[in-house]
């Protein structure tokens, strides 16, 4: 019976690929808008990730960079500075603005940088300098593309007018493009005296960063301490949580949509063969190797149709990545498992519609005209 | 055309059900996403137009409400106040900080108000009054099982959840209201900076015109007054936050939508087809009997048209079906499927995939076989 509908599918290769494409289409769009969520999750981390050190100290309850809130006296960063353990301790000012580049207007994160905090930084550069002066700006290279300046262009942060002195590399995410400010600009336009955002310290040689935060933050008041690890798993936390609910529905819908495409190819598939179906009753054959043959077959198009998507997701992404050079897009394994899953889920309910119909084809068929 | 059309999907009601529930479900996927994206927008606007102020008086260069840091002079307010025509002005403050236990965190923008600005209407729960009361969004409320009583700790600082409100939250993310007691509490207590008097406290001064003064007048009499301010319209205000609405989220939401017309032409195409396929038998007979392409075309498009029509309410009503499912799941998401612009477009869009979809099966038609009608079925 298997080898039957198997053959049938066989001989009807276009309607297979056909439907094979439906349900892949339904998965493609699950697969890149949860590569959009994790791509944009991991960019935004870029600056925690490559600032790299060894512990974050920020304001006491603050946990993470993205979309927070964090001020500390600036006195707290000599005082950390003079602990055992630490190296260095560079403070850095940090703050969630607009940027306008030749008349757009673009969300943007400001770091200001003090004199000599090469450190905190941009960490790979397109064109010019790294650091910025007063009254000087280094944005990211994606911003320069979108908007057609160069160095020497002259943009507005929030209402100061800046001369762009440097393009920097992977400081870009469409939630989170980090641009680099002197700190006392910065501090002009936050209008924040004597406090810093947070402070990036660097451990001594061999001295545990985990014991350091919890030094920091028996040493000095009110400040929180996390190491590089624990402060990047938030923000990336952070950053999922915003779209874990919509990745969620969008799933649903997709796989509903898959469901009913998988349930209508496998019904066309069998009520086309409607007169075999009834002369295989006929001669002896039982409901449940036609349901298992149909479920087979409702498998074969499901497992199509993901490989198809990821064949598709896996073409689309560098096409998507070129028409829309905002968006990163990564595709995690965790992904492709939850899409596996939901796959079997899928072929096993879109069965059921077909199943039904064979369980009500009468063999008597068979021997009419 | 139209009859013999008709006659074809009220053969098989099973199949013609599950056509039109596929061709439904692609349309209320196409409906989620640009709902999805609309309310995004609306969200941002009725940030500003549900604050209950004409005019906004912002810092210098800044033009927006959410996602920009605004500090104006703590003592901006006396001589707002003093401009001929300002009824009132009033304080606020808002910024973004993150909410929750470690591992399981979300971001609040936390807007602080005192004697206008606040939530709109108390869902559950009382207004603010005491200094650290908070009032808190739905959609925050919901993710965490907050209740008005329970504890509501940002920055280390312990809140009183007092009430929770709806529809006040935007950029995905939910507000929670406080006063400036609590505000001043929360930065003393965190030990921010070493002196409070000269700490950014006022992000926007909204303004209540006197009676008979002219919004535009007294906006650029402010303006005269405070040089380092800029005064806004709340349409102006809510119009900019839009524009930057879209360019954050236009640009991926575009391609999301492109993609599922793309997968929804796929799917029409798919369908079609299939049937198409089912019916060579019959568009044999068609041409053994004289019948030219055009005419099978045309009965190819009327089958899509009239599956269309059944599908399209089913499928606005599933997308509203899934809108208000997310919205009661997740309140700080609104998902606009019936705003009548955004229907209009869907339905063109969805118009144009069906007719694309039903151009897929063309060379099938044109080979029918009309000896096919003299052979034994």
């Amino acid at each position: 019976m298997l080898r039957w509908l198997l053959k049938t599918l066989w001989l009807q290769k276009a309607s297979l690929v056909a439907s094979a494409a439906g349900v892949a289409g339904a998965f493609v769009l699950v697969v890149i808008l949860h590569a959009v969520f994790a791509g944009e999750s991991r960019q935004m981390v870029a600056y925690v990730r490559h600032a790299a050190a060894d512990v974050w100290v920020m304001q006491r309850g603050v946990v993470n960079m993205h979309m927070a809130s964090s001020f500390v006296w600036a006195w707290k960063a000599k005082r950390i500075a003079e602990l055992p353990g630490v190296r260095a301790a560079t403070p850095i000012l940090y703050s969630g603005t607009v940027i306008r580049i030749a008349g757009r207007t673009m969300i943007a994160y400001a770091v200001g940088l003090e004199p000599g905090a090469r450190r905190a930084g941009p960490w790979a550069m397109a064109a010019g300098k790294a650091m910025p002066g007063r009254g000087e700006i280094v944005l990211p290279r994606v911003f320069a593309e979108m908007t057609g300046i160069g160095l020497g262009a002259r943009v507005a942060l929030t209402g100061k007018t800046l001369e762009v002195v440097g393009l920097s590399e992977g400081t870009y995410s469409m939630a989170n493009p980090v641009v680099f400010v002197a700190a006392s600009d910065l501090e002009d336009l936050m209008q924040a005296r004597g406090t810093v955002s947070y402070i990036l310290v660097d451990a001594q040689p061999g001295q545990d960063p985990a014991e350091l935060a919890a030094r920091i933050e028996r040493e000095v008041d009110k400040v929180s301490a996390l190491p590089q690890e624990r402060f990047t798993r938030n923000d990336i936390q952070l950053a999922m949580q915003m779209g874990a609910e919509i990745i969620a529905f969008m799933t649903i819908i997709g796989s509903a949509l898959a469901a009913v495409i998988i349930a209508f190819s496998a019904y066309s598939q069998v009520a086309r063969r409607r007169r075999e179906l009834a002369i295989a009753k006929a001669l002896g054959v039982r409901n449940r190797e036609i349901y298992a043959a149909v479920a087979a077959q409702t498998a074969l198009i499901t497992v199509l149709g993901l490989v198809l998507a990821l064949l598709a997701a896996w073409a689309l992404f560098p096409l998507l990545s070129a028409l829309v050079p905002q968006i990163t897009l990564v595709l995690t394994a965790g992904a492709l498992w939850r899409a596996a899953a939901v796959a079997l889920i899928v072929a096993v309910v879109s069965a059921w519609v077909p199943a039904r119909y064979v369980a009500r084809v009468d063999p008597l068929t068979a021997f009419k005209g | 055309m139209w009859h013999l059309a008709y006659r074809q999907l009220t053969a098989e009601p099973l199949r013609s059900a599950l056509t039109a529930c596929a061709v439904a479900a692609t349309i209320a996927v196409i409906l989620v996403l640009r709902g999805f994206e609309q309310g995004l927008y609306a969200q941002l606007e009725a940030a500003v137009t549900t604050r209950g102020a004409p005019l906004f008086v912002a810092q210098a260069g800044v033009s927006n409400f959410i996602a920009v840091r605004s500090s104006l002079p703590q003592l901006a307010r006396e001589r707002v106040e003093a401009v001929a025509g300002v009824g009132e002005a009033h304080p606020v403050t808002g910024f973004f900080v993150t909410y929750g236990p470690e591992g399981n965190r979300t971001p609040v923008y936390l807007l602080v108000h005192d004697t206008l600005g606040g939530p709109v209407r108390i869902v559950e729960g009382d207004p603010i009054r005491a200094g650290r009361d908070a009032v808190i969004d739905a959609g925050l409320a919901k993710r965490y099982g907050l209740r008005p009583g329970d504890p509501l700790v940002i920055s280390d600082f312990r809140f009183r959840v007092a009430g929770i409100t709806r529809g006040q939250s935007a950029m995905l993310t939910p507000f929670v209201f406080i006063g400036y007691d609590g505000l001043i509490d929360l930065f003393l207590e965190s030990e921010i900076a070493p002196d409070l008097s000269t700490f950014p406290l006022l992000s926007f001064l909204l303004v209540e015109l006197a009676p008979g003064a002219q919004a535009k007048a007294v906006a650029q009499a402010i303006e005269r007054a405070v040089p380092e301010a800029d005064v806004l319209t709340a349409d102006e205000l809510a119009a900019k936050d839009v524009a930057l609405g879209q360019e954050l989220f236009g640009p991926i939401m575009g391609a999301l939508i492109g993609l599922a017309y793309l997968i929804g032409i796929l799917v029409v195409g798919l369908i079609v087809y299939a049937d198409t396929i089912a019916r060579r038998r019959a568009f044999g007979v068609m041409k053994a009997l004289g019948f030219r392409l055009r005419h099978m075309l045309a009965a190819v498009a009327a089958q899509t048209l009239m599956l269309l029509v059944l599908a399209w309410p089913l499928g606005v009503g599933l997308a509203f079906a899934v809108a208000t499912g997310i919205e009661a799941l997740a309140p700080v998401y609104r998902v606009y499927v019936l705003e009548p612009a955004g229907l209009a477009w869907a339905l063109a869009g969805v118009l144009a995939m069906a007719l694309a979809g039903a151009a897929l099966p063309l060379r099938v038609v044109a080979r029918a076989d009309p000896t096919i009608a003299f052979q034994g079925e």
